[in-house]
């Protein structure tokens, strides 16, 4: 067992962990953060994507000591002030979601991918996201709602300057 | 009054909460003192269980028992049953061979469940699981298709392997059309395995109450009151009031999730042997070893034609295989969802269908996205290909000139069905207007001068959903009525709960559903709240498959919902002091015509529950149920093209444009049905160049075990979708619907291939067409040209 | 999964027919042998970790020779349970040629594996399985190039007098 510090969606949290425990066990069994899920076993899917010190990443693939000191950011973290963040939103508006299990790596990931990119193109878009399986919904309007959150947050952007 | 909700797109009510975490899946659920079961599977396809030892992992830390088959069987446990009962061409039922939790005698594919461990934590039950020593002895795998009939048979019960050697069609008739044919086109194909792969792995989670002797099951479930049923009365013996079944946030099913499952009939029975709730969530590994999978026939086609091109008639000898044991509903799929479809949307006199569904060392079988309907719909738009091309003739004009026309509905098919209403003509003239079909010679040019091969494939599919009329489906085997219940019960302060025995994973039904009840009730859709998933809140249910839930599950709603109003008028009629008669309702009001009378149907809710003033003998409440059984299947249609290019030097495939025309009669919320066919689509271009489950022909293992090696689509495989729409509304429901659910994977297979062909200028490709088969096929093709000039 | 291949030895035939048969010099050439007992005059109980792909797993059973035709030829079969991970079995038809003071051998190694092993290493399983096969041989004739009569008997191997 080891004792682990690390701040999740803004809090600081210290635990006692087993060194075999993946980031993404510990934030679904010990902190109950049951919105980043699990959908396979050779870091294919994708559907476990968080954000450790902004980056995405997949937790399947990363141990819960190897964030310790860290900063992680779950789906459950995105919301500010009771608003949806864009990507969120757009997911939303664009019916970027169906059965909803993709979903949180989805977003995740999709926001990582406009930290590096602001205006992704389509192709960008399709190709950053090889790494997040969806079943659903032929992907479509994913595309279209990160399209539609690039837009919306490069506006924010825009009026914030 | 407020602005109509049906036709529109509105936004997802179910969103909100799958998007910021809060879904509640089986897996995310927890209760207080849950034990976990890891299920010990067999790493052989065939072999005989001679002993398994135990003592080891019994005295692993954390277990709490280790059980095989034997101790489920002394509790006398019965076989998961299979509910359809085909027969066959002898008059005989199929072999319904047992198939039990934990299998008690022989392991019969790679994955199958020999026992299993519970222990506190699931690392301790994976780890005692390693301690379990089983001595199997291997017996020869039956694998390939062909020669399975010959193979060591795996169930005592089923010589030669055969569940079923099924016929339909008189074998006379279809020789003597044969017999004066002007042209016969032939092709023997693959239609491959699929493993569906919805996102969220199957999990259960089963608890048992001591003191009310009654059990709770979480179940990944696409169907709970069907789950609930089968192992109530076929499996456990457990009565049905002592049985809830819940199916919470599913992660997409696809049909693999209507089952009844091994891993959860197990942890429902352990519950109450180790006195403890017991969770099992599989890994993907295990998703792809014992996960029911789908399609998996080898078809001979042939279809005959006269000198005009008219088709005569169709003939189709397939072998369809069923896995290791028989899945709920495996029988039908090769037979009454497949070869009852064989008309397609043609005028084809007479069809003659073989079908000899065999036992194989591998994962069951059973219905996915489509489920027999993709299966005919390939064939046929294949054949009508191959025919056109050996016959010199546009295969756009070959399937108008055999065509059902609008004036010839109701029509009867020769294989039973009796089509309501269809208009294949206007569907394909909006899907060659969409993709600018006349421009495609110009585009082929194009890409022939970048040394690329362009190809464009139609497709013209229909399919029977709306699963089903009870009455017809009886007599072709079935064990359910598949009529749907609905409870409609408008609250006293004006707010709407409806229940509906349908499933929701992924559809939107909260939303749809709420649509319908919004605009009956005249009330904001934010004041309807739907309740599924649920067999102690839901009177009865059918499940979720079969594109039915709006169709059969939406006019019980309808139905339940028109008894509230009629209630309602009855007290509306006492309030406004007015004959029944006199007094009309339209959304949310009941008014006497012709005078400023009227009242809403909030304030007769209130009359409704606070019966002071009231009718003579009239019930209080406004709650009603109704039970809807559809009088026909439904028959969405439609033309979809698929336009690619080929590079041939790497055999890289590139689907360059994607036009979907459907007919789905009277639609709800297009912007749900557009995403319901986006995700068939992908499916069914998965399913035509990437996906393809390969166990290893000699010693059945599986080789297509991960997502490393099991293509499933990515964003980048597929290009924007345009989706059209033609109408003619479903003749015989109450909303005039169709269903949307499997239509682009039963459409998109054929419609790729074929354009595959048509870019290399060849008869056939088998799928997944990959880029290494593409690319054999174009040196082929182009050692060929060489070869005439 | 079949594969064969060549390894020439620079020792004499009954050096080699000799190693072939000793336990010290199996564990040695196998990669990955952790034990290796003999269990009668043509077996062996053998544990050995290997590692395909993503899978690592450490398999126990026997190993058993068969078809021993002195000093030419003999096949080496084996069948080792993984737990969860599976199972793997195998064989090895093994023939030797004397070419003057250097001997030649060459092998046909059939194997299979199953369960998890098959699931998520099948694809690498042969070049993961082609690699350790041909390394015992080469191993195997490393083992023996550097170990001449002498040597042998200095390690405390004792080379029977007749091979040599």
């Amino acid at each position: 067992m080891r004792r682990i510090t690390m701040t999740v969606n803004g809090r600081e949290i210290t635990c006692e962990v087993e060194e075999r425990l993946l980031l993404v066990q510990f934030l679904r069994e010990t902190l109950k953060l049951t919105g980043t899920h699990v959908g396979c076993d050779t870091s294919q899917c994708g559907v476990c994507v968080v954000h450790v010190d902004g980056q995405s990443i997949k937790s399947c693939s990363m141990l819960a000591v190897q964030a310790d000191g860290r900063s992680v950011t779950t789906i459950e973290g995105l919301m500010k002030d009771g608003e949806m963040h864009p990507m969120q939103a757009a997911f939303h508006d664009q019916h970027g979601l169906q059965c909803g299990f993709c979903t949180p790596g989805m977003v995740m990931s999709a926001i990582d991918l406009l930290q590096k990119n602001p205006d992704p193109t389509e192709q960008e878009i399709r190709e950053w996201l090889e790494g997040n399986l969806c079943r659903c919904t032929g992907y479509h309007n994913i595309v279209k709602a990160v399209r539609q959150a690039a837009t919306a947050i490069s506006r924010q952007g825009e009026a914030r300057t | 009054m407020t602005e109509l909700l049906v036709g529109k797109s509105m936004k997802r009510k179910e969103d909100q909460r799958l998007l910021t975490g809060r879904g509640r899946y089986v897996d995310d659920i927890r209760r207080p003192g849950e034990s976990h079961a890891y299920f010990v599977r067999s790493p052989h396809a065939h072999a005989e269980i001679r002993s398994v030892k135990k003592d080891a992992a019994l005295a692993s830390p954390g277990v709490l028992g280790v059980f095989t088959g034997k101790d489920i069987q002394r509790d006398n446990w019965g076989s998961i049953p299979c509910g359809w009962v085909v027969t066959d061409r002898y008059g005989k039922p199929h072999k319904a061979v047992p198939h039990y939790a934990l299998t008690p005698d022989k392991a019969r594919y790679v994955g199958d469940h020999v026992a299993v461990v519970v222990a506190e934590t699931y690392a301790q039950a994976r780890d005692a699981a390693e301690l379990i020593e089983i001595d199997y002895h291997e017996l020869p795998p039956v694998i390939d298709l062909a020669t399975a009939m010959s193979g060591a048979q795996i169930h005592d019960l089923a010589p030669q392997n055969l569940c079923y050697d099924w016929e339909l069609g008189e074998q006379a008739e279809i020789d003597a059309v044969f017999a004066r044919a002007h042209h016969v086109a032939s092709l023997d194909l693959v239609n491959n395995r699929l493993a569906p792969s919805p996102m969220e792995p199957r999990a259960a989670l089963a608890e048992y109450d001591p003191a009310q002797e009654s059990y709770t099951l979480w179940s990944t479930s696409q169907n709970p009151h069907m789950l609930r049923w089968m192992l109530s009365e076929n499996v456990s013996g457990i009565p049905e009031t002592k049985l809830r079944v819940i199916s919470p946030d599913v992660g997409g099913g696809f049909g693999m999730k209507i089952y009844c499952y091994p891993e959860e009939t197990t942890c429902l029975w352990l519950s109450k042997q180790v006195g403890r709730p017991v969770r099992w969530t599989g890994d993907r590994s295990e998703s792809f070893l014992a996960d029911a999978h789908g399609r998996d026939h080898r078809t001979r086609v042939e279809l005959a034609l006269d000198d005009k091109g008219i088709f005569l008639g169709l003939k189709v000898d397939t072998v369809a295989n069923m896995g290791a044991y028989l899945s709920n509903y495996a029988t039908s799929i090769p037979t009454y969802f497949y070869a009852t479809l064989l008309a397609g949307c043609y005028k084809t006199p007479v069809i003659h269908c073989d079908v000899k569904a065999v036992f194989t060392n591998t994962s069951p079988v059973d219905a996915y996205r489509g489920a027999g309907r993709p299966e005919a719909a390939y064939l046929i738009e294949r054949i009508i290909d191959v025919a056109a091309m050996e016959m010199g003739v546009d295969p756009i004009e070959l399937r108008r000139r055999n065509f059902i026309k609008p004036a010839d509905f109701p029509y009867q098919t020769p294989v039973h069905l009796i089509y309501d209403i269809g208009d294949y003509d206007a569907s394909l003239d909006e899907a060659l207007r969409m993709i600018d079909y006349a421009g495609f010679p110009a585009r082929k040019a194009e890409s022939k001068s970048r040394g690329k091969l362009r190809g464009i494939g139609v497709a013209c599919y229909i399919e029977a959903c709306g699963v089903a009329p009870s009455q017809l489906i009886g007599k072709m085997g079935a064990g359910a009525g598949l009529w749907e219940s609905a409870q409609v019960r408008f609250n006293v302060t004006g707010t709407a709960f409806v229940l509906t025995g349908t499933h929701g994973h992924g559809q939107g039904h909260e939303t749809t559903f709420g649509q319908i009840v919004a605009d009956m009730f005249g009330i904001p859709i934010e004041h309807v709240e739907l309740v599924h998933g649920d067999t102690s809140q839901v009177p009865m249910g059918m499940g979720t498959y079969g594109s039915r839930s709006l169709a059969v599950g939406g006019s019980a709603i309808v139905r339940a919902a028109e008894k509230v109003i009629a209630k309602g008028h009855k007290i509306a009629a006492h309030m406004l002091e007015a004959a029944e008669n006199d007094v009309e309702y339209a959304r949310g009001w009941y008014s006497v015509p012709g005078t400023n009378r009227k009242v809403k149907l909030t304030d007769v809710a209130k009359k409704a529950y606070i019966p002071v003033d009231y009718p003579v003998g009239l019930e209080p409440g406004l709650d009603e149920t109704a039970f809807y059984d559809p009088a026909n299947f439904t028959y969405p249609a439609g033309a979809h093209i698929a336009e690619v290019e080929i590079d041939p030097e790497t055999g890289t495939l590139k689907i360059v444009d994607w036009v979907a025309v459907d007919d789905f009669g009277k639609v709800i919320n297009p912007m749900i049905v557009e995403g319901q066919i986006h995700g068939g689509l992908a499916q069914g271009i998965g399913q035509a160049i990437l996906e393809n489950v390969v166990y290893d022909s000699e010693t059945g293992q599986l080789l297509s075990g991960s997502f490393m090696d099991y293509a499933m689509p990515r964003a980048d495989d597929f290009p924007n979708f345009k989706v059209g729409y033609t109408e003619t509304p479903c003749t015989h429901n109450p909303l005039g619907a169709k269903g949307a659910g499997e239509a682009g994977a039963i459409a998109s297979p054929p419609a790729l291939i074929n354009a595959i062909s048509n870019a290399l200028g060849i008869r056939h490709i088998d799928m997944p067409a990959t880029p290494q088969r593409i690319w054999r096929a174009a040196r082929a093709a182009g050692a060929a040209d060489a070869q005439k000039e | 999964m079949e594969m064969t291949g060549e390894q020439r030895i620079k020792a004499p035939q009954g050096i080699v027919w000799w190693a072939l048969n000793d336990r010290d010099v199996l564990q040695a050439s196998i990669p990955g042998c952790k034990t290796l007992a003999k269990t009668s005059e043509t077996g062996f109980e053998a544990t050995v970790t290997a590692k395909i792909g993503p899978v690592s797993a450490t398999f126990t059973g026997a190993v058993v020779l068969s078809d021993i035709d002195a000093p030419h030829s003999y096949r080496i079969s084996g069948q080792g349970k993984g737990g969860i991970a599976g199972f793997a079995s195998g064989s090895a038809d093994i023939h030797l040629v004397p070419d003057g003071d250097e001997t030649v051998l060459t092998y046909t190694v059939h194997a299979q594996v199953g369960g998890k092993l098959a699931q998520i290493g099948s694809r690498l399983i042969d070049s993961a399985a082609r690699s350790p096969a041909a390394q015992v041989f080469v191993n195997f004739s490393e083992c023996l190039s550097a170990l001449g009569p002498k040597d042998a008997r200095k390690t405390g191997v004792v080379v029977p007098t007749i091979w040599v």
